[in-house]
């Protein structure tokens, strides 16, 4: 059988399981950037990654939506009991084709993310979802999947470095006569080599995948150049530029903040088989008042 | 149903629609889709979105002939109408319709479908 990309494998192993047993509840993913899968009758309704910005980091940033206009709606489905997507909808704040379009494509960039990343573990949790914007109904499993091997695909055959995610880009003078095209600009604004592309996709309320692909295309014009991590370290060590922590506090003249800091080293596992006891044949158990291991009988 | 799925089914009902889909000129994705699709049918999705943003450049600078509206494709038997969409996030959606040349005239199908856009994202 052929392999597949990225973490796509384990993935599949469990939704597949959620899926033929319709389960409605959290499929929760420890690894890297790991997450929280919600589901409904077995179709992905929401996920919750801090690798992708969610719906209302998409709204919000992009200034689709208003911060004032988001919570007016949102104490209202509160205090009504609604839902939010009717709510923003009604009040004309976003069209209804229009969020649903967003929701989607919102998932598939969160699944990407998590199938880029590493799965360390999963296990499923039967019960209520809680998220301010489902999809409804639920997206399938099999074709989120499908487009998150599908983006990577398209990013390891692009030239250059193969781990995009990490790459960190600094800003070139726009040569005279050259039209910045959609959004560019505002990367131009923040790409002073610190930010990664999830740090541009949650600043400019835009996915990470779509954020990579611009960053490419950016880079071949000309317009961004990248920075590599011995040079961002070699900046970090200039006197007069290293905190007392040894953290990098003025590369590339603006002020560091604690969210641009360097994450610290993860210990990466390659996606593979899943230890024994994590195997899916025992994730819809419903859990008790602990937690019970999926091969553990009661 | 979804939103989006009714709004194919609409444009499905157009005669000569073979498929139609919702694609996101971000990111090439089929956000949603309706009708007869190949295999590879994603991947041709991720080209059409390649292409418009690539017709978008050639409108150069300013674009002073106007943005990018809609782009048809003929094919010995087949048509091919990717209308913009108005969407205020990203890169904007493109409503892509696959007909079947013998069962359509594009200029009536190209109006049809125009017709029928804005109500995608509504």
């Amino acid at each position: 059988m052929e392999s597949e990309e990225g973490s796509v494998g384990p993935l599949r192993e469990a939704l597949m399981v959620c899926a033929a047993a319709g389960m409605s509840g959290t499929l929760r993913v420890t690894g890297d950037p790991g997450g929280a899968i919600h589901l409904t009758d077995g179709r992905v309704a929401a996920i919750e990654t801090p690798g992708a910005p969610g719906p209302e980091v998409l709204l919000l940033r992009s200034h689709r939506v208003t911060e004032a206009g988001w919570d007016d709606a949102f104490a209202a489905a509160a205090t009504s009991g609604g839902r939010m997507r009717a709510e923003l909808v009604r009040r004309a704040m976003v069209g209804s084709g229009e969020l649903e379009g967003l929701l989607r494509t919102a998932l598939a960039d969160a699944m990407f993310v998590l199938a880029s990343g590493t799965v360390e573990e999963y296990r499923a949790e039967p019960g209520p979802v809680e998220c301010a914007l489902p999809l409804e109904p639920g997206a399938e499993p099999d074709g989120l999947l499908a487009e998150a091997s599908r983006r990577i695909r398209v990013l390891a055959a692009l030239p250059g470095r193969n781990d995009r995610g990490r790459l960190r880009v600094v800003a070139m003078p726009v040569p005279p006569g050259v039209r910045l095209g959609e959004g560019q600009d505002e990367i131009l604004a923040l790409a002073d080599g610190r930010r990664s592309p999830r740090d541009l996709a949650f600043a400019l309320g835009r996915g990470v995948y779509a954020t990579m692909l611009l960053l490419v295309r950016m880079q071949q014009a000309g317009l961004l150049v990248p920075v590599s991590a011995r040079a961002f370290a070699a900046a970090a060590r200039t006197p007069g530029r290293t905190g007392s922590g040894g953290e990098p506090q003025d590369v590339g003249g603006l002020p560091q903040r604690q969210r641009d800091l360097p994450a610290p080293s993860r210990r990466l596992r390659a996606p593979g088989r899943l230890p024994e006891r994590l195997m899916p044949l025992g994730l819809l158990r419903p859990r008790t008042g602990r937690d019970v291991s999926p091969g553990e009988t009661s | 149903m979804s939103s989006l799925t009714e709004s194919l089914r609409r444009v499905m009902a157009v005669d000569g629609v073979r498929a139609a889909a919702l694609i996101d000129i971000a990111t090439g994705m089929v956000v949603q889709s309706a009708g007869v699709e190949g295999r590879d049918f994603p991947a041709a999705a991720a080209s059409m979105a390649d292409e418009a943003r690539m017709a978008r450049a050639a409108l150069g600078p300013g674009r002073p002939g106007g943005d990018l509206d809609e782009i048809s494709l003929v094919t010995d038997c087949r048509l091919h109408i990717s209308k913009v969409l108005d969407d205020r996030l990203g890169e904007g959606m493109l409503l892509f319709v696959d007909l079947d040349r013998t069962r359509a005239n594009i200029a009536l199908a190209s109006r049809q479908v125009g017709r029928l856009a804005p109500a995608v994202l509504a």
